[in-house]
């Protein structure tokens, strides 16, 4: 008889556990313990997000300058993260830019289902260099047809008395439009 | 901007609030689960033994963390809800700093016939005596009304 | 300075599912247990452990290196946890190698865990708190948007069809059939049922994403100097690498993994290999979607960019091709719970090179393989270099 090679082992050569489904916790096959932490938090902004988000309060996009990596920066940072030195010279940019990259969302925060997208992407700010420098935000004005990599946008903000000194004191970006 | 630079403007934002909300299911584990379980039915608790090194764990596990071994299944044992205090403190303030109606007193209780522990509280309402080598024995929730988690041990009561 | 060679002498691995029973304690022995089973190594012969488990609040509970330590055979031993997101998969078993590599250990016991069935509904809710809080967070982002943001930034730059992209789900999904601890391996999707798939986020569809899992994994390194005691067929860490970009990444073009080649330009400078392409028989770059895995191929220098869309089309990327690509079934198929993917992206490694696979062996004795975990807001990159 011939000896036939014998098939080696695939390895891991079993697979320890014991998979739990949630049928399995409705029906309280398994015990569990259950915990609702609860804690809150106030992170301090520090001198340049303060300076921010106090701009867009005001209705305006700050940068900061690094003139050493020939940067100008948003959100700005009170040191740029690659030299490592202290930025410096504010200055107040336009809210135009150009979208940098987007997703066409039908989940929510929370990853629920929902029915009309979400528009959310990245915009790289004009005066703002090198680029992309931006930030994320969401977009309106436009379909998801519409809305393409490269696109023109201009921030849309809240009321003046509606803002209070967040990224959201800006409504969303919407198309620039050819004539302006 | 210089790091040095000052905030000197009281109206600017200083502070963004938030919380970290998150719910948590923590299983109670192969070893927990037939822990809970039992205490679930009965009064009293198991524990598991090492052969290796001969040590009863209480909690029970499904290992031995000193021996590194598996403890086989004929090694779970029933032992009594019952034990000695070996440290104890008595709180009067609650998490949050605010005075607690009554002092909690908390103690780490050595678990008859095994080589382990429990945090439990104390019941008793003289809270200023020395608690250390106390015989005490766990009162459990009636047995319809046990979930299967450590709160079904309401407190310790003095034999 | 690298005083010892490092030597990789077992692995184990836990199942993987969206909820195990085990704590993650009883996890992480269970792996323990099965990679010292495998190296001959008990307890008393372990001169050091190192504990790789990413964010806290999936398990929900703070410092849970400290909590999983009993598990992982830590106890009474110099112990480590480390963590940097889902780079942590490799970082783990990159600490390993200081340990021994430095000449500190002999014998080093890695481990790693993730226990993402605790956080409840959904671990999406812990994934909202790795955004800045000031910037990001307002704006009430779901984490699905940052990937799906740099998939269409990628797609965009080099032209990518979905379909292109979604060969790559169907590949490492069926290379899952042949792992006992798989979640999600699938013999018969096709192409189209990636594409009819739910969609997410644009350009995200529901079979583009590997699944939250439970699971732990782990190896056992030795020294050169002991390695023939346990085994006549060690495999060789040759090279590590890790490197993280800028957490501002609304500065930085996101179609390119710029942090990734330069963690593998450190690795294959230490193994000695100038042409990777060349020089690299298989690879486990990391593929929490399909697109990153095609990505990290770029980011690997395994190919040129935007060429690992069409590598995946010509059949070059299969377990019997001629660079495989995520032959354990990867993330897409095994599942993903974050730093114990050490499962398929290193003790694949070690599986494979030592033809220890079975029936995910890729065919002509491979020699060198190479991992890569990514992780943090797309910044983190870790890589190591395994031979045979
Ligand atoms: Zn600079
Ligand atoms: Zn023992």
């Amino acid at each position: 008889m011939e000896n036939r090679k014998e098939e080696k082992p695939t390895y891991p050569k079993y697979a320890p556990g014991t998979h739990v489904r949630t049928s399995d916790i409705r029906d309280k096959k398994i015990t569990y313990t259950w915990w609702e932490p609860e804690i809150q938090y106030a992170w301090s902004l520090g001198n340049a997000m303060s300076k921010f988000l106090q701009g867009l309060k005001e209705g305006k996009i700050l940068g900061v300058h690094c003139h050493k990596c020939n940067r100008l920066i948003v959100p700005p940072r009170s040191f740029c993260e690659y030299c490592y030195g202290p930025t410096e010279d504010w200055v107040e940019l336009k809210d135009t830019g150009t979208i940098n990259t987007y997703s066409v969302s039908y989940l929510d925060p929370n990853a629920n289902r929902i029915e009309e997208p979400i528009l959310i992407g990245v915009i790289s700010i004009d005066e703002a260099y090198p680029k992309p420098m931006g930030f994320m935000h969401y977009f309106g004005e436009m379909s998801k047809d519409e809305i393409h990599i490269g696109m023109k946008v201009k921030a849309v903000w809240k009321p003046e008395d509606e803002r209070e000194g967040s990224i959201n004191d800006i409504k969303y970006f919407k198309p620039l439009g050819g004539g302006e | 901007m210089t790091f040095l630079e000052k905030q000197t403007d009281p109206t600017a934002p200083l502070h963004w609030r938030g919380n970290m909300q998150a719910d948590y299911l923590y299983p109670n584990g192969v070893a927990g689960d037939k822990f809970f379980k039992h205490i679930m039915q009965n009064d009293s608790f198991l524990a598991t033994k090492c052969d290796e090194c001969g040590k009863v764990l209480f909690p029970p596990r499904l290992y031995c963390e000193d021996c590194f071994i598996e403890i086989p299944e004929e090694n779970w044992m029933e032992v009594p809800a019952e034990g000695t205090v070996r440290l104890f403190t008595v709180a009067k303030l609650n998490a949050h700093g605010k005075k607690l109606p009554e002092p909690k007193i908390m103690a780490m209780i050595d678990i008859d016939k095994t080589d382990g522990a429990l945090l439990g509280v104390i019941k008793s309402n003289d809270s200023e005596r020395d608690f250390t080598g106390a015989r005490v024995r766990a009162n459990l929730r009636p047995k319809d009304a046990r979930e299967g988690t450590l709160k079904d041990i309401v407190n310790w009561n003095l034999i | 300075m690298i005083k010892k060679d490092v030597a990789v002498i077992g692995a184990g691995m836990t199942l993987f599912r969206r909820r195990l029973k085990e704590t993650g304690k009883e996890l992480s022995f269970l792996a323990s247990k099965m990679a010292m089973e495998d190296a001959g190594i008990q307890k008393k012969d372990l001169d050091m452990v190192v504990m790789g488990t990413a964010p806290d609040a999936f398990d929900g509970i703070h410092m849970k290196g400290e909590n999983l330590l009993d598990g992982a055979a830590g106890a009474g031993k110099p112990y480590v946890r480390v963590f940097n997101g889902g780079g942590t998969g490799v970082f783990a078993p990159i600490a390993g190698w200081w340990h021994v590599a430095s000449g500190v250990a002999d014998v080093c016991l890695v481990v790693a865990e993730e226990k993402m069935g605790s956080c409840y509904p959904h671990p999406q809710t812990a994934f909202r708190h790795i955004w800045d809080p000031i910037l990001d967070r307002p704006l009430n982002p779901n984490l699905v948007w940052l990937f799906a943001m740099e998939m269409n930034r990628y797609m965009t730059v080099h032209n990518i069809k979905k379909e292109d992209i979604a060969r790559v789900a169907v590949k490492n999904k069926r290379n899952a059939v042949g792992h006992p601890c798989a979640q999600l391996a699938d013999p018969n999707i096709t192409v189209d049922d990636v594409l009819n798939s739910e969609m997410m986020a644009w350009p995200v569809q529901r079979l583009d994403i590997s699944p939250p899992s439970d699971g732990a994994a782990a190896l056992i390194f030795v020294s050169e100097d002991v390695a023939r005691q346990y085994t006549d067929n060690p495999i060789w860490i040759d090279g590590v690498g890790w490197n993280i970009d800028s957490t501002m990444w609304t500065n930085r073009d996101l179609y390119f993994p710029r942090y990734v080649a330069k963690a593998a330009r450190m690795a294959y400078k230490m193994a000695g290999i100038s042409n990777p392409r060349k020089d690299i028989d298989f690879a486990e770059p990391y593929d929490p979607f399909d697109y990153k895995e095609l990505h990290h191929m770029e980011g690997l220098l395994l190919c040129d960019k935007g060429e690992a869309p069409i590598l995946t089309r010509e059949g070059v990327t299969q377990r019997d091709g001629d660079l495989p690509i995520c032959p354990s079934g990867g993330l897409l198929g095994v599942g993903n719970p974050i730093a114990a993917t050490m499962g398929q992206k290193v003790c694949e490694l070690y599986w494979q090179l030592a033809g220890k696979a079975g029936k995910r062996q890729i065919p002509g004795d491979p020699r060198i393989g190479v991992g890569q975990a990514w992780g943090d807001i797309m910044q983190m990159a870790t890589v190591m270099v395994m031979r045979r």
